[in-house]
């Protein structure tokens, strides 16, 4: 039972990765002589949880002559590694790519290996998102090279129980005004976690990490200026958002749990920490790390819920492209699946089955959306969508430049496990900065 | 058969008939090609192969680490031996170095120690051999990634069974994936349970090659089983036991996979801190998530050239143990060997006077007889 979390994940991989040959060999296969109108096979990319799984039958029951291979790769880092493999060998990419936001940096780079959309209507379907979302997708030639899935407005999750404990308030529209409503700030939200650490002597969150990422994704220019430079050693905004999170540290608020494994999650269930930083995608995250530690994963009895409030105000985490790669045999029907895939339909399919919020405005404001998900029983019969709705308002898009995922993974990442495991915040920012010479500046 | 092909052979009829000479020279040329051309079709396979799967993979991994080369972008500008020296003065690399030294160390010692003493263990007189000798093998046979999945978990710090079971003892949980020395015993531990029973077959067989007359007569003179054990056994395979030197020091100087998924959740692969990130490691970030294909194919060649080295090392050795007798020591070793020479130099100056012309008329002629019939 315990090993049953990492088996998955290793089988997950190794069906990825089989999948792959097979989806690659089929499509060059299919592909040799045959006609527009003959029978066209697409592959489809995709990673994490992205709940397209039932979407495909559904295209190829109304498009008679389209079949789709798709394949799911377990993690975001795992799909950019696949990605970025692919695109260096220059083969084995599939017709419909998915793409984080992250590594989309490093993928605008060499943007040219990508079909601009445009050539396939992407002028006429580009308002159905939000903007900010279509600009990111577009390269500084002015092309259109992927199309908005989701996007990762984030909110707060909390134990009700954990709250119950400190003697705090446990209604989701209380806590929401605990931390600061819609003024929230980081002090505030660090402050009542102290607070409920001297109450309880128990941590307020889970580790640095996410937190930091948080922050950092607020900011109107994370480690990049708009126009595109590097902007992290002397970036008053970024160090004194390091203080804060050093500070919170300091006064035992970190749970000091290693990220995406949470003692096998055990630690979602045993209250360990109170609070969580939940953007769209991670409800489903938290549900799943409560059953793999053997909680009730259907009801509400973990004690998880979700409030309308951010510290910091609106933040976005995570999001994602379907992006057709230039060595797609069949550009043309590929940019229609993806076309037909970010519709505002699909898209609330999408958010029903997985919590992926949509980047379509109509979506967004469908009331398909609001009849709730099979994640809010979760969490307590939150109204998962609308409160996530009014978390999106205000997000604006940062430029994430090609070494945007780097600096937040491998330089910033060991420091903020430094600052759990209880390194000031001082030592921990500049050996931040040793890596990011060595890592960025000097690579 | 030199009968049936005369006529084949004998030259005179062949300028009568001008028509069919182009004809037969050209056969003939054909044939002349074939002997002496075929031999090397015969084995070019494998050189066709080790050109195509390892020749030309090492020459190119070469002509990459001269050029800034971005995995997405492709090569950039030439800079020469720049990437070396990168990488050279590079403490990351540095890190990764002695990571993989350290484990090497932690795992190949232990592991050839209880190699050979699991080895002796078999080579007595059991019960159910077959069995036994079975049952060391089954580590083998689990696949590296199984094994770290299953140690990655046995090792955990907060809940993990040995933490667990060091508590019994009173002993404090120790930080398996945080801290540096734990963390490279956990991995070598990996290594050594997966590798120990292959290597004690290896070790066994060549045990058993030890004749054993020399044990009963060292018995009857009294030696007990340790003193066989280091004056007879120990000696005796001792080119065996440098193999498996060999072959345990390329398996742990580019050990992947189980650092890699040891901790599989941190963003660098071997330890949020790099702490057990070993040099295969190190380039394998380099390449596929640094983005930096240059100094990752440098880093491959240095590598390269550190096995080399080790590998030369070790032919050393074993070359300065296969011209020893078992148990002599250097200096008397090659006493014997100059007295041999000078023995053989003598021998060679009284046979010099009847031996060489008789040596030599055969071996011209015989040739020359063998290739007539056949052309």
């Amino acid at each position: 039972m315990k090993f049953s979390r990492r088996t998955k994940v290793g089988a997950a991989v190794a069906c990825a990765a089989s999948f792959a040959l097979i989806a690659t060999g089929c499509s060059s296969a299919g592909t040799g002589t045959s006609a527009s109108a003959a029978p066209v096979e697409l592959t489809v990319t995709t990673f994490g949880t992205m709940g397209m799984d039932a979407l495909y039958a559904q295209y190829e029951a109304s498009h008679p002559g389209i079949t789709i291979k798709a394949n799911n790769i377990d993690t975001g880092g795992n799909a950019q590694t696949d990605a970025f493999t692919k695109i260096a060998a220059g083969s084995g990419l599939s017709d419909v790519l998915a793409v984080e936001e992250g590594w989309l940096g490093a993928i605008q780079n060499v943007s040219s290996q990508f079909t601009d959309l445009k050539a396939y209507g992407a002028d006429s379907v580009k308002d159905r998102w939000v903007s900010w979302k279509v600009d990111q997708a577009t390269d500084k030639d002015g092309r259109i090279i992927g199309y908005g899935t989701d996007i990762g407005p984030e909110g707060i999750c909390y134990n009700s129980k954990a709250f119950a404990a400190a003697g705090l308030p446990t209604d989701r529209a209380a806590v929401a005004t605990l931390l600061g409503g819609s003024g929230s700030t980081w002090d505030k939200y660090f402050a009542v976690g102290e607070q409920y650490q001297k109450a309880t002597g128990k941590a307020w969150f889970d580790q640095s990490g996410f937190i930091w990422n948080s922050m950092v994704n607020q900011l109107p220019e994370g480690y990049y200026t708009k126009d595109g430079k590097l902007n992290v050693e002397n970036n008053a905004d970024l160090k004194s958002a390091w203080t804060k999170l050093a500070a919170a540290n300091a006064a035992g608020l970190s749970a000091k749990q290693t990220q995406w494994d949470w003692n096998k999650g055990t630690s979602f269930t045993d209250g360990t920490f109170a609070t969580f930083m939940c953007p769209g995608w991670m409800l489903g995250v938290v549900q799943g790390q409560v059953k793999t530690a053997g909680g009730d994963a259907v009801g509400a009895t973990a004690g998880w819920d979700f409030a309308d409030v951010f510290p910091g105000g609106a933040a976005n985490w995570g999001g994602s492209f379907l992006t057709v790669p230039t060595q797609s045999k069949h550009p043309k029907e590929a940019a229609e699946l993806a076309t037909w895939l970010t519709d505002a339909k699909q898209e609330v399919a999408e958010f029903q089955a997985a919590g992926a919020f949509p980047s379509v405005t109509a979506a967004q404001t469908d009331p398909a959306l609001a009849a709730g998900t099979g994640i809010s029983a979760f969490f307590n019969d939150a109204p998962i969508a609308s409160i996530l709705s009014k978390r999106a308002d205000g997000v604006k898009a940062q430029y994430k430049g090609p070494d945007d995922s780097t600096i937040q993974e491998k330089v910033f990442g060991p420091s903020t496990i430094s600052l759990d495991q209880g390194v000031s915040g001082d030592k921990a920012w500049s050996d931040a900065m040793t890596l990011f010479n060595q890592l960025i500046v000097n690579k | 058969m030199t009968l049936t092909r005369e006529p084949e052979a004998s030259s005179p009829p062949r300028p009568d008939r001008t028509g069919r000479k182009s004809a037969l020279t050209y056969k003939h040329r054909l044939s002349r090609l074939d002997v002496k051309l075929s031999p090397y079709l015969y084995i070019s396979p494998f050189f066709v192969l080790f050109g195509v799967v390892g020749l030309f993979p090492l020459v190119y991994t070469f002509v990459v680490s001269l050029n800034h080369w971005n995995l997405l972008s492709g090569p950039g500008e030439w800079v020469g031996f720049d990437n070396y020296a990168a990488e050279l003065n590079d403490p990351l690399f540095w890190n990764s170095l002695f990571n993989t030294m350290s484990i090497f160390l932690l795992s190949s010692i232990p592991q050839l120690i209880a190699a050979t003493f699991i080895a002796a263990v078999l080579d007595q007189n059991l019960r159910a051999k077959t069995f036994w000798r079975m049952s060391v093998l089954i580590p083998y046979v689990v696949t590296p990634v199984a094994v770290a999945l299953i140690f990655s978990n046995m090792f955990s710090e907060q809940n993990g069974m040995i933490n667990h079971l060091l508590s019994f003892v009173g002993v404090d949980p120790v930080m398996w994936k945080t801290d540096v020395f734990p963390s490279h015993i956990a991995i070598a531990s990996m290594v050594n349970w997966r590798w120990t029973g292959y290597n004690a077959l290896i070790l066994l067989a060549a045990m058993q090659s030890v004749p054993r007359d020399i044990h009963e007569s060292a018995a009857l003179d009294g030696a007990g089983f340790f003193r066989r054990f280091f004056s007879i056994t120990l000696p005796s395979i001792r080119p065996t036991m440098i193999f498996v030197i060999i072959t345990a020091t390329i398996g742990g100087l580019q050990i992947f996979t189980e650092p890699r998924l040891y901790d599989a959740t941190t963003p660098t692969p071997g330890g949020a801190h790099r702490q057990f990130q070993t040099t295969v490691l190190y380039l394998w970030e380099m390449a596929f998530q640094r983005q930096n294909f240059g100094k990752a194919s440098a880093v491959a060649f240095i590598l390269f050239l550190i096995i080399v080295a080790f590998g030369v090392l070790n032919f050393l050795i074993s070359q300065r143990i296969a011209t020893t007798d078992s148990r002599t020591d250097v200096k008397s070793a090659k006493r014997v060997l100059r007295r041999k020479a000078a023995a053989d130099r003598e021998a060679a100056l009284a046979a010099s006077g009847a031996g060489e012309p008789v040596d030599s008329p055969p071996s011209s002629t015989l040739p020359t007889g063998a290739k007539e019939p056949r052309s």
